[in-house]
């Protein structure tokens, strides 16, 4: 019997060992291993949090009202303006005398809303296309896919600039719309591609067989099977928004004249002089800019890791 | 996706970015577009083409208004020939098209300038005088021209410039296949043009070679703008030797106007690269003499770069240089800067009616011109919410701090250039919200509903519609800045469609009077002749805020009389509508403007005063030298 219960007891310490760990344990212990990932994390945690709770506290009517007497102001200057007297710019301000420490947390705010919207819109709608037509295969698959080509082999950039010229009454919605329009068949054709997999395995076959409506398949069999995927995907695109958004406010094509952006802000750049003499004015944009990025960039592999065991650090 | 095809794709989206941020400067940024107007009375001008100078002081301790030398001298031995680069600042390529019947951008000007000789020279009123190629007279009694051109003057292949050169000139732009846009009123003046223009006629029935050198061209009424230069006489010649066997309408791609193209001027053009650089080797035989330098080099500079380039002496002169940039390049070492008043404004206009087509009859008569209509409902037709407006908005600290004091406060539209006609003592709208307050208050504006933004008499809600130009760094904080000095004053002005618009369609829109334009900011070159008429008379489409009164009729009729050949008479009647036109106000003219030209040190002499004698060194092309091999850098 030794010998029996010697074979359980490392029968059940195998079934301890490979029970795999599940949701937020694995991701825990994920970062827990990346020293670099965690850090990202905290980083950007602290950062969202700061730039949402402030800029709802500062006026936005304020920041952006043009003051003539203020403009190219050093960082820690008091105003020169009779209107703000005793007004200290911590960031110096820009060409109209307007506070860059405002802009930029209200930039910062804005194209974070912004691409965190875009982000979650477009990949809605990528899953939903996505498993309906790997769920569908055949006629649906092929027709969604082709639908999804052809948007694919249009110059995206020169499209979203046309749209963002010729639309009658411009605004962030219609910003956003546009944007959304040109990135879900990005997702809808990597969501495919990995409920395709999935919905070949067999319990799809029999839950099919027991007379299972099709809807619950894909909701409650196919999509968690893929939602760490959905997860990274979510995480990784939205630093890609991010970068879309400030990229076209950058040329002059994004938010509308008068909304503060990171994009904008750095576009001060392309103007030798303040490249070189006034850094302060598009310095701290393309700072947070590139923190904002890596940082998401760090938790989502991390994330991306957790999600497939092969990878796994821990 | 993997990382690497991640990353692969940001960088290949960086790199159209780049590209499309250089073609997006091209269109917004230094376009000038001239327009339909015959000869250069005016044309569309992109925002921050020139700049202002000053007489007027701002008040407190704001930048003053910079002054400028037209002329510069630097000692030392001309070095033989040698060859002069000119750095053109624009963002908008050259088309180039050589010819001055076809070509429509200001960049094509630019270029050809260089080559292409002028015909009429003009002096410091821009008055057409007989320091150019040909001779000029005037007869009211006849009205006829009489241009006779001066002996020896050649065209590059060695061909004399003739007589009928000139009435080639003429034939292109009446020709029924013409495809340019220099048809206009002042030419259909001509006697027979229209007969010709419509094909009934073989020749242009008033206008006469009477020899190889003298022209008599016949107009069906002449009046005092024609002795300004550009005021209604084509004064070109056209290489009818060199291109009589091109069809009109294939004339504007034929190699002989884009790739080699011939004139009477100064230098002749060597190679072309179109929209970047163009080369021009003296011409011998011209006849002011021949050139001093051997060769001039022409590239185009983008704007965002002028800066950098003049920072490594990259060229001797500097053609446009941008205003707002000017503190950067102001003290850099080796160069002077040299200044004139540019030939326009800027303005913020209002829409007050539309342009009405030509009325027919049945024949195909017409009955009724094309002209501007006034709407006396319009939303801007009070004048005291008009005057209001240019009370609230402080153009004085726009252009001393925007523009460093390159441009200043515009008290009238007639430029200062014009010193015979421009009305110097009138006050204008300096910047006073009291006074704006005051004038709504008492024309009934008020605010009704107590949302802090005033309604109309009626007490409906006011929004004012605003158009603008995108374009330049400051484009955007001035508009901003406007918007919020309106809306201090209780006025609620949004930007049409919520952004800036591009050039092209933003004339495009004004000019089709959109009606959801309530106003507008736009800029004139005013080309070189003071009369109005071609921007705010009544039968202009160039009035593009359709307005039109009859006592503006009336003193648009008395400026251009006969009468006016009395100069002092004339100056009374412009000074007069001033007066009128600044209290109406269908436009607030804004701001002046000064252009900038940074010449190098190794340039022996350099000169842009209007008007100038063109043998004087440094003013004629051909009296330029250099007197250092290198450029100076200190």
């Amino acid at each position: 019997m030794a010998t029996n219960q010697d074979a359980d007891a490392v029968v059940s310490d195998d079934m301890a060992a490979s029970a795999p760990p599940m949701g937020i344990k694995v991701i825990a212990r994920e970062f827990m291993r990346d020293k670099l990932a965690l850090v990202s994390l905290i980083l950007l945690i602290v950062i969202l949090a700061t730039v949402f709770i402030w800029s709802f506290i500062i006026d936005q009517d304020v920041v952006t009202t043009v003051s003539l007497w203020d403009s190219y102001l050093p960082p820690m200057s008091m105003s020169e303006d009779p209107m703000f007297e005793g007004t200290r710019y911590i960031l110096g301000t820009d060409s109209a005398g307007r506070d860059i420490f405002g802009l930029l947390l209200i930039g910062a705010r804005n194209s974070l809303t912004l691409g965190w919207t875009v982000t979650v819109v477009s990949s809605a709608i990528g899953i939903v296309v996505g498993i309906l037509a790997a769920y569908y295969a055949g006629i649906v698959d092929n027709v969604i896919m082709r639908i999804i080509d052809f948007i694919m082999i249009m110059p995206q950039l020169m499209i979203i600039i046309i749209f963002t010229t010729i639309v009658p009454n411009y605004n962030v919605f219609t910003f956003a719309a546009i944007l959304i329009l040109f990135s879900w068949h990005g997702q809808a054709r990597f969501i495919r591609g990995r409920a395709l997999t999935v919905g070949r395995l067999d319990f799809i076959s029999a839950s099919k067989t027991m007379g299972t409506p099709s809807l619950i398949i894909m909701l409650r069999e196919m999509m968690p099977n893929i939602s760490s995927l959905i997860i990274v995907n979510l995480t990784l695109n939205f630093a890609g928004s991010i970068g879309l958004e400030t990229g076209l406010s950058y040329l002059g094509f994004g938010l509308p004249t008068g909304t503060p952006s990171l994009g904008t802000l750095v576009s001060y750049a392309t103007n030798p002089d303040i490249l070189e003499n006034k850094a302060w004015v598009w310095l701290p944009a393309s700072t947070l800019i590139l923190v904002l990025v890596l940082c998401i960039n760090y938790v989502g592999r991390a994330l991306q890791r957790a999600a497939d065991a092969k990878q796994r650090l821990g | 996706m993997s990382n690497k095809k991640r990353y692969s794709m940001l960088a290949s989206t960086a790199a159209v970015a780049f590209l499309l941020a250089a073609c997006g400067n091209g269109d917004t940024e230094d376009t000038t577009e001239e327009t339909g107007n015959g000869t250069d009375t005016s044309e569309e001008v992109e925002e921050d083409a020139g700049e202002d100078s000053g007489e007027e002081a701002s008040s407190g301790d704001e930048v003053e208004p910079v002054e400028f030398d037209t002329r510069v001298e630097n000692e030392g031995e001309a070095i033989d020939g040698g060859t002069l680069s000119v750095g053109y600042v624009t963002d908008s390529p050259f088309t180039g098209i050589f010819s001055t019947e076809l070509y429509t951008g200001n960049p094509d000007a630019v270029v050809m300038g260089y080559m292409i000789g002028t015909l009429l020279g003009s002096d410091e009123n821009y008055q057409i005088d007989d320091s150019g190629a040909a001779t000029f007279e005037l007869d009211q009694e006849t009205n006829t021209v009489t241009m006779t051109i001066k002996d020896d003057v050649l065209w590059h292949d060695g061909e004399p410039v003739k007589a009928s050169d000139i009435a080639f000139a003429h034939e292109i732009i009446g020709h029924p296949d013409y495809t340019g846009v220099r048809y206009s009123g002042d030419l259909a003046n001509i006697v027979g043009m229209e007969a010709f223009k419509n094909g009934e006629a073989d020749s242009i029935e008033g206008i006469t070679v009477v020899d190889d050198k003298t022209i008599e061209i016949e107009y069906q009424s002449v009046g005092v703008q024609m002795l300004q230069a550009g005021g209604g006489v084509w004064g070109y010649a056209a290489p009818r030797h060199y291109l009589e066997g091109i069809p009109v309408a294939e004339l504007e791609s034929a190699p002989e106007i884009r790739e080699n193209p011939i004139g009477f001027g100064p230098f002749k053009v060597d190679n072309i690269v179109p929209g970047e650089s163009v080369s021009y080797t003296a011409f011998e035989d011209y006849y002011l003499g021949a050139p001093k330098l051997d060769r001039i080099e022409l590239e185009t500079v983008p704007t965002s770069t002028a800066v950098a380039a003049m920072e490594n002496a990259q060229y001797d002169i500097f053609q446009g240089m941008p205003t707002d940039q000017y503190e950067n390049y102001e003290n850099i070492p080796g160069y002077t800067n040299l200044g004139v008043d540019d030939l326009a404004y800027t303005y913020i206009g209002f829409k007050l009616g539309e342009w009405q087509e030509a009325e027919t009859d049945e024949d195909g008569n017409i009955v009724e011109p094309a002209q501007n209509v006034y709407n006396e409902d319009a939303k801007m037709a009070d004048k005291n919410l008009r005057q209001a407006m240019a009370y609230a908005i402080d153009n004085d600290a726009v252009g001393s701090r925007f523009y460093q004091g390159l441009r200043r406060r515009a008290n009238s539209p007639i430029i200062p250039n014009f010193s015979d006609y421009y009305a110097e003592d009138l006050e204008g709208y300096p910047f006073d919200p009291d006074r704006a307050n005051e004038i709504l208050d008492e024309a009934g504006y008020e605010d009704t509903n107590g949302d802090g933004i005033r309604e109309t008499p009626e007490g409906e809600e006011l929004v004012i519609n605003f158009a603008s130009m995108s374009g330049g760094e400051v484009a955007e904080p001035i508009v901003e800045y406007y918007m919020q000095s309106w809306e201090r004053v209780g006025l609620k002005v949004e930007l049409l469609d919520g952004r800036l618009h591009e050039f092209n369609s933003f004339y495009d829109r004004v000019e089709a009077d959109d009606p959801d334009i309530d106003i507008y900011q736009g800029a004139w070159g005013t080309g070189s002749d003071p009369t109005p008429e071609g921007l705010y008379g009544r039968f202009a489409p160039f009035n593009y805020t359709r307005w039109a009164t009859e006592e503006n009729d009336e003193l648009m009729e008395a400026m251009t009389s006969t009468k006016g050949f009395d100069v002092e008479w004339r100056a009374e009647k412009f000074k007069e509508w001033q007066e009128y036109f600044m209290d109406e106000l269908p436009v607030i003219p804004t701001l002046f403007r000064k252009a900038v030209t940074p010449v190098n040190n190794r340039v022996g002499a350099y000169d842009i005063t209007p008007g100038e004698d063109p043998d004087t060194e440094g003013v004629g092309l051909h009296t330029l030298y250099l007197i250092s091999e290198d450029r100076a850098t200190e």
